[in-house]
């Protein structure tokens, strides 16, 4: 599903990625842990297509990321992004934020989704008028809403209660359930739980 | 659509360019239209009461142009002439006002000031245009070290006219020390005017003869005026697009989370640039239109407002109004648009963390 093979970054003149190399099989939760600082947000970003790694390569699904002809449509349609702050835009409502998101023959898909997660009465509410389990639930339905066949989540459960992280937990469980990959990065030891692989870093590198 | 929300989810920014442009706007429109306007009255008053102007040789201003009233016997008798008058124009204290225009002119140009009140000037007597009139309610008024008596008072199209003081050449030729400022020719025969200003210009050696068309290009109170004009709106329209680039530039990085954010989702550049692209197209037409009508008011009361005795008038033209929609347009769009381009070739996370600092 995924490899990386050397993959290494610079911010600047600094390095924070050491020469990964490693796999992801396609139907695994993988779990990437480590201290804050351990380089584990700049692997998922770099895993996810959000950043170009210094060197090294990755491939999805036998294609190198750096060949893919149309990234933004490979972004949209086979992976999707749960951040730690949610990031969702501010002038759109919960159902706008979503659908900005959502491929046109995958937008069928969002009542039920929101319906799934509990929060489709919030449809027309904007993100400062929720809570912060709310918004985090929103940026989940965003991710998941054109059925990706991966779902990457930075610190998912960053910014939540004990309650509102288990159902983010639940949540990514059901994806797996259903055949998606899920990339996790947090230093939230409960994810083990979750997990069938895990990767610990360390200053960069795999421990 | 997502521009319309993105102004209205954001409504002290999308207030901050819109005043911004609307300034810059408006500054163009006013600074250019008041110059328009000051050099379309003089240029009117020239061109609508003859064909040929004849001035003092050498004498760029006719202000300081002196001609010897008697050419004009001679004038009149030249084959297709219809007839000629001549004129002193000159500024004074009148009264308490520190200055205004005074037009000093033969009898047979009187019937040019339409009277609403009294008689035309007999010696000793001035005729006072409507605005410069409100200034006054006695019946008689101090010029230079003279006192005249107002026999009556005129309106006139002309705002410089509308504020000031009509007398007879004589009297006004006593008060400046001249004969004629300028005399000005009509022709019978208006494909004609070419021969008949060579005729007139071999009456004297010490006069220039130009058909009033001619003159009004060439004059060069204009040219100063314009180009003077030309070089401040030019600075203040300047200063305003740099103002709304600047704006639109910082507007566009205070927004690259939300950039990061669309390309993370797997948005296009396109569709972010396009998006910015209704925004600033909205935001600029909507603030020139309302800059625009702004001037156009402010332009309108000008003319009324009567501290300034009418002589501050301005005339917006078509191709003053086109050329600042067209630089608004152009520079809300670069100062938009390139940054949004340069940012969106950034990495998605780059942006989304550059947005957060």
């Amino acid at each position: 599903m995924i490899k990386a093979s050397h993959v290494s970054h610079f911010y600047g003149a600094e390095q924070v990625l050491f020469d990964l190399s490693f796999e992801i099989k396609g139907g695994e939760f993988l779990f990437l842990s480590g201290e804050s600082g351990s380089g584990k947000s700049t692997l998922l970003s770099i895993l996810s297509t959000l950043l170009k790694p210094s060197s090294g390569e990755l491939l999805i699904d036998g294609e190198s990321v750096d060949k893919i002809k149309n990234i933004d449509y490979f972004r949209q349609s086979k992976v999707g992004f749960v951040f730690q702050f949610h990031y969702l835009i501010n002038y759109l409502s919960v159902y706008e934020n979503i659908v900005l998101a959502a491929l046109d023959d995958k937008k069928h898909n969002i009542k039920k989704i929101l319906k799934k997660l509990g929060i489709l009465e919030l449809s027309a509410r904007y993100p400062n008028e929720i809570s912060g389990g709310q918004r985090q639930r929103v940026a989940l339905a965003r991710a998941l809403v054109n059925e990706p066949k991966i779902i990457f989540a930075d610190e998912p459960t960053g910014s939540l209660d004990s309650k509102n992280s288990t159902i983010v937990y639940g949540l990514l469980a059901d994806a797996l359930k259903n055949g998606t990959t899920v990339v996790v990065a947090s230093h939230d030891m409960r994810i083990e739980n979750y997990a069938t692989q895990i990767i610990r870093l360390k200053d960069g590198q795999i421990l | 659509m997502i521009s319309l929300k993105a102004l209205r989810k954001t409504p002290f920014k999308s207030l901050l360019i819109f005043s911004s442009i609307t300034i810059a706007v408006m500054a163009i429109f006013l600074i250019s239209s008041v110059s328009q306007g000051v050099i379309g009255m003089y240029s009117k008053m020239i061109k609508t009461d003859g064909d040929i102007i004849i001035t003092q040789k050498g004498i760029s201003d006719t202000f300081f142009s002196n001609v010897d009233i008697g050419l004009i016997k001679k004038i009149d008798k030249l084959e297709s002439v219809a007839s000629s008058y001549g004129m002193i124009v000159g500024a004074s204290p009148i009264g308490h006002i520190p200055i205004a225009g005074i037009y000093g002119t033969t009898a047979n140009h009187f019937s040019h000031y339409k009277l609403s009140r009294g008689e035309y000037p007999k010696d000793g007597e001035v005729i006072l245009g409507a605005n410069l009139a409100k200034q006054f309610a006695s019946q008689s008024v101090n010029i230079g070290n003279k006192r005249f008596k107002i026999s009556g008072i005129f309106s006139s199209e002309i705002g410089f006219e509308e504020g000031g003081v009509v007398m007879n050449i004589e009297d006004a030729g006593r008060l400046f020390n001249r004969s004629a400022s300028f005399i000005l020719v009509t022709s019978d025969s208006p494909n004609n005017t070419d021969n008949i200003a060579k005729k007139i210009a071999l009456l004297d050696d010490e006069i220039e003869v130009k058909t009033t068309q001619n003159f009004v290009k060439e004059y060069n109170q204009f040219k100063i005026i314009e180009n003077s004009s030309l070089v401040i709106s030019t600075l203040a329209f300047a200063m305003g697009l740099m103002g709304i680039a600047s704006v639109m530039s910082m507007i566009v990085n205070s927004r690259k989370e939300e950039f990061g954010i669309m390309r993370a989702l797997g948005k296009s550049r396109f569709f972010i640039i396009k998006n910015l692209f209704f925004e600033t197209f909205i935001m600029s037409v909507s603030a020139y239109l309302f800059a625009l009508l702004l001037s156009l008011g402010i332009l309108a009361l000008l003319p009324h407002i009567e501290m300034l005795q009418g002589y501050v008038n301005g005339t917006l033209s078509l191709s003053t109004a086109i050329y600042v929609l067209a630089s608004t347009l152009f520079m809300a769009l670069l100062g938009s648009l390139v940054p949004a381009w340069i940012a969106s070739k950034t990495d998605p996370i780059l942006l989304i963390n550059q947005g957060c600092a």
